[in-house]
């Protein structure tokens, strides 16, 4: 294989995702591919062995093509918990969400032990105003039970047209308390940046996600933060508690308005020669130098850990919450003409200070541990990448997951509230000092909120109704 | 869980792969000269084009062994339930659980369904039917270790082990509200088939029947043999034949086991694409070794698969009256494909149906008279098989689909109340219960 010039395409690739065409990702096969060794010759005879076994004695006529796409899945998945096969359908819908809207309810969900879980309800939508609660299981869509279905199957049916209504059966809490709603469907913009003024000279701005659409809408943030507040502005929190990723050249962007110069990430593939460096544009800074804060915990995953390792190795942000999730890895979306894409892990991630976080986290420069309510104790962490199957292994000290309860009530919020009073200098007595091993303290139940290959990934924006 | 296995004829595929090989390397459906059609050689490219790509781009140098095995299996997957893949030493250990071989184990049943596994049925007098596992309960972690993303077969092995050393299940019971965990010693699994004892006073021989492996029809001959000399032939009533939670096993013995109470007719028919999946099979005249006395078929939620074509055929030849609740529904026929070193392909190549003609898949047998067992309060809404029906990708059977019943089998004799309706019906008493139920929603 010619691998020197498709790196580097690879590389404008993950640039050109939002654009959702990738003409030349796939690389050319050459007539180098003959000196495949033996042991892939036989590997490839057991495959063809099969196919043409099914195709033979199978009970009824297979649909080839359905075959070879589920063939394709199994082979994805058996590499890594975020290598995956898209149909046509899956990639369009998730070309539709990177950019733009859909027909939803507006509930991010993941699967867990077979079972359908919110992730959180996304502000605004059918799924908030309805009541629907991070955690809460989804049993039954329009009364088919959930069990058996796959994620892709749940989220199908949860979307459709607008102004359609759908039926929601959850079990909620330890008391598996049994609630039904009726929901009525409604665009769901994938808004992923939101801003507010905390504390009266405190700029507050949360990322959900890294869609196309984040640079352009932390810059108008910004702007508005500067209007409104003018020389007040104290400084920044940046809230990236639960956000799962999403396109990595958002996360640079993003990291780029508040930093001016010096690296903000690395990339690396198989061959030293596919590393990418991305540096800071000078003038991309947008923030004037003054103090920030960011949040992160246990459901900060993928570009969102970009961005914090990138502010923490520069010294420019302080980070305050819980150890992040630690998807340390790369995904390039690679277009199979009618046939849908691959999401395929194609490189690993490296801080500015050449620290991989990778099945490890981030680990905040001050512990804070949300207050969890009884109900949900337990029940509120993340697993993290070490606890998934599979995962890209790093050394023996990896680190699992941590807390990622955020309260809904900004007064019990203990680690906005620790980030307002660092901002306004006031000093803290129960901040834990940065420690090595600091993080969860609460211990990872059965109850990854947003673990399993539900994660989106800085190739693949994250979906609402389907962080895949 | 199928256990119904043949050794099937092969075509010539041989041919085939070996050009499917260069069509692969090649990377381009220009290089497929082989016998596959145009649509097939299209599909082939598109899986080389991606296995080239892994190849060539993935993170790290993949494992091309594990590739193709995940490739294999996610393509079975998709086809039903039944179908999967065997390496070489998942191979050998079913052949031995149809050989009634001995292996270090718990003792469960176990099939996949979906991302989870879950228990078909705990064998008797095993570790797993003593520490309270039951059909039904899905196995989420296995000594801590999520069981989400392990194929059944790494499950399975992840119970097996040495005798006397433990492993800790942890088990969702539907309706609980947390997991529960166990830990359960190994134990020398032996697969004693068929269990047989007097019942009824004395007068009625009863036989259960928990597999259908290589060793179930001699031990059914020798049951039935020895009920011949104990209580005698003059003073023998009838027969009980307990099929209830027997997941099944193997076709042949299936066939064997009706034609020791059927002297001639059609036993099952199998209808596949394949020629050699056509198929009649009779009941060899003089095997018949019950005498004609009365018989009663216990089944319930838990009896798939070669426990439905027995019942089925004793049911449609109007031999035995079927006392229990609604059979599970798996109407397939699984054959064990060998792929040389590489393990075997269990592959769902024919639909059984019948001496009537009938298939029962997704459907189950519904049983003559309906008697359902009094099931303890805290297993309530816990102890029922969900069927074929409920499988995600089953073999669809038409609009009239119907998912399973109770798997439940009270532990003491005297509390069973379709074995006491066995009893009862053989005595040629009618119990008040059994005539509700006959009237009931049956």
């Amino acid at each position: 294989m010619r691998r020197k010039v498709s790196y580097l395409a690879l590389g404008v690739a993950i640039g050109a995702m939002a654009a959702g065409i990738l003409p030349h990702a796939l690389p050319q096969l050459t007539q180098s591919a003959f000196a495949a060794a033996t042991d892939t010759y036989r590997q490839l005879n057991l495959f063809g062995d099969v196919f043409e076994k099914i195709r033979n004695d199978y009970v009824e006529k297979p649909d080839e093509s359905k075959l070879i796409e589920a063939a394709i899945n199994g082979m994805l998945s058996s590499l890594d918990p975020h290598s995956s096969y898209m149909d046509a359908k899956a990639y369009r819908d998730m070309q539709v969400q990177t950019n733009g809207e859909f027909g939803g309810l507006g509930i991010e969900v993941t699967q867990e032990d077979g079972l359908i879980k919110v992730v959180s309800p996304i502000d605004d939508t059918p799924a908030s105003k309805a009541g629907v609660m991070s955690g809460d299981i989804i049993t039954a869509i329009d009364d088919d039970s959930t069990q058996g279905m796959t994620l892709d199957q749940a989220v199908d049916k949860m979307r459709g047209a607008i102004n359609s209504a759908v039926k929601l059966k959850i079990t909620r809490g330890a008391s598996k308390e049994v609630k039904e709603f009726k929901i009525v469907r409604d665009v769901i913009k994938v808004q992923s940046v939101r801003a507010k003024v905390d504390g009266d000279d405190i700029g507050y701005i949360r990322i959900t996600q890294f869609t196309a659409q984040t640079g352009d809408g932390l810059k108008s943030a910004m702007d508005k933060l500067h209007t409104d507040l003018g020389d007040k502005l104290k400084g920044y929190i940046l809230d990236l508690r639960n956000n799962p990723g999403g396109l990595l050249d958002q996360s640079i962007d993003v990291v780029n308005a508040f930093v001016d110069r010096g690296e903000i990430v690395s990339t690396r593939g198989r061959n030293a020669d596919d590393a990418q460096r991305f540096n800071a544009r000078p003038g991309g800074d947008l923030s004037g130098g003054k103090p920030m804060v960011v949040l992160i915990n246990g459901g900060s995953a993928s570009a969102s850990e970009i961005v914090a390792g990138a502010l923490q190795d520069h010294k420019r942000a302080t980070l305050i919450g819980t150890r992040s999730f630690g998807k340390g890895s790369v995904q390039t979306i690679m277009p199979l003409g009618q046939d849908g894409a691959l999401r395929l892990t194609t490189a690993r991630y490296y801080t500015p200070s050449g620290r991989s976080i990778q099945a490890k986290g981030i680990d905040p420069d001050m512990v804070i541990l949300e207050d969890v309510p009884a109900d949900l104790q337990g029940k509120d962490d993340t697993k993290g990448e070490a606890s998934l199957k599979g995962h890209l292994k790093n050394g023996d000290d990896e680190k699992t997951g941590s807390q990622a309860y955020v309260p809904a009530d900004e007064k019990d919020d203990k680690q906005l509230v620790a980030a307002i009073d660092l901002l306004h200098g006031v000093k803290r007595a129960d901040a834990a000092p940065p420690k090595p091993d600091s993080g969860p303290a609460a211990p990872a139940v059965a109850a990854p909120a947003s673990g399993g290959d539900a994660l989106p990934t800085p190739a693949a924006s994250p979906a609402p109704d389907a962080p895949k | 869980m199928t256990r119904i296995s043949r050794a099937a004829p092969y075509l010539a595929v041989g041919v085939a792969c070996g050009a499917l090989a260069v069509a692969f390397v090649g990377g381009g459906a220009s290089q497929a000269t082989s016998s596959a059609d145009a649509p097939a050689s299209d599909n082939l490219a598109l899986f080389a084009r991606v296995f080239e790509t892994v190849r060539d781009a993935y993170v790290d140098e993949p494992d091309e062994n594990k590739m193709v095995v995940g490739a294999v299996n996610g393509m079975l997957a998709s086809l039903d339930p039944h179908s999967t893949y065997f390496d070489a030493k998942a191979l050998g250990e079913f052949q031995n659980t149809m050989k009634g071989e001995e292996f270090g184990g718990l003792g469960l049943e176990v099939m996949q369904e979906g991302d989870v596994v879950r228990v078909v049925s705990p064998i008797d007098d095993t570790p797993a039917a003593r520490a309270g596992l039951m059909s039904g309960d899905i196995i989420t972690a296995i000594d801590d270790t999520p069981v989400k993303g392990l194929s059944l077969k790494e499950a399975v092995d992840r119970m097996r082990g040495a005798a006397k050393t433990s492993v800790k299940l942890t088990v969702q019971r539907d309706g609980d509200k947390a997991p529960r965990e166990f830990t359960i010693v190994r134990e020398i699994i032996k697969v004693l088939p068929v269990r047989a004892r007097l019942e009824g006073g004395g007068d009625i021989g009863y036989i259960r029947i928990t597999q259908f492996n290589q060793e179930t029809y001699d031990g059914l001959q020798k049951a039935m043999a020895r009920f011949r000399g104990d209580p005698g032939s003059d003073k023998l009533k009838g027969y009980i034949l307990d099929l209830r939670n027997n997941p099944g096993g193997l076709l042949t013995q299936s066939i064997e086991v009706v034609n020791a109470f059927v002297d001639h007719g059609e036993i099952v028919s199998t209808r596949g694409r394949a020629l050699d999946q056509q198929q009649e099979y009779y009941a060899r005249s003089g095997g018949d070794l019950s005498q004609r006395k009365p018989m009663v078929v216990l089944i319930n939620g838990g009896s798939a698969s070669a426990s439905e074509i027995v019942s089925g055929a004793l049911q449609d030849l109007k031999r035995a009256t079927l006392i229990g609740t609604r059979s599970f529904g798996k109407g397939s026929v699984q054959t064990v494909l060998p792929l040389g070193e590489d393990g075997a392909l269990k592959l769902t190549t024919a639909r059984y149906y019948t001496p009537s003609g009938r298939s029962i898949q997704a459907k189950g047998i519904e049983p003559d008279i309906k008697v359902r067992e009094a099931i303890p309060d805290d297993l309530k809404g816990k102890v029922d098989s969900k069927g074929e029906a409920s499988l995600t990708g089953h073999l669809k059977n038409g609009a009239d689909e119907k998912t399973g019943s109770e798997a439940y089998v009270p532990p003491d004799p005297a509390k069973d109340a379709q074995l006491i309706a066995a009893v009862d019906l053989l005595h040629g008493r009618t119990t008040a219960k059994a005539k509700d139920a006959a009237s009931g929603d049956n």
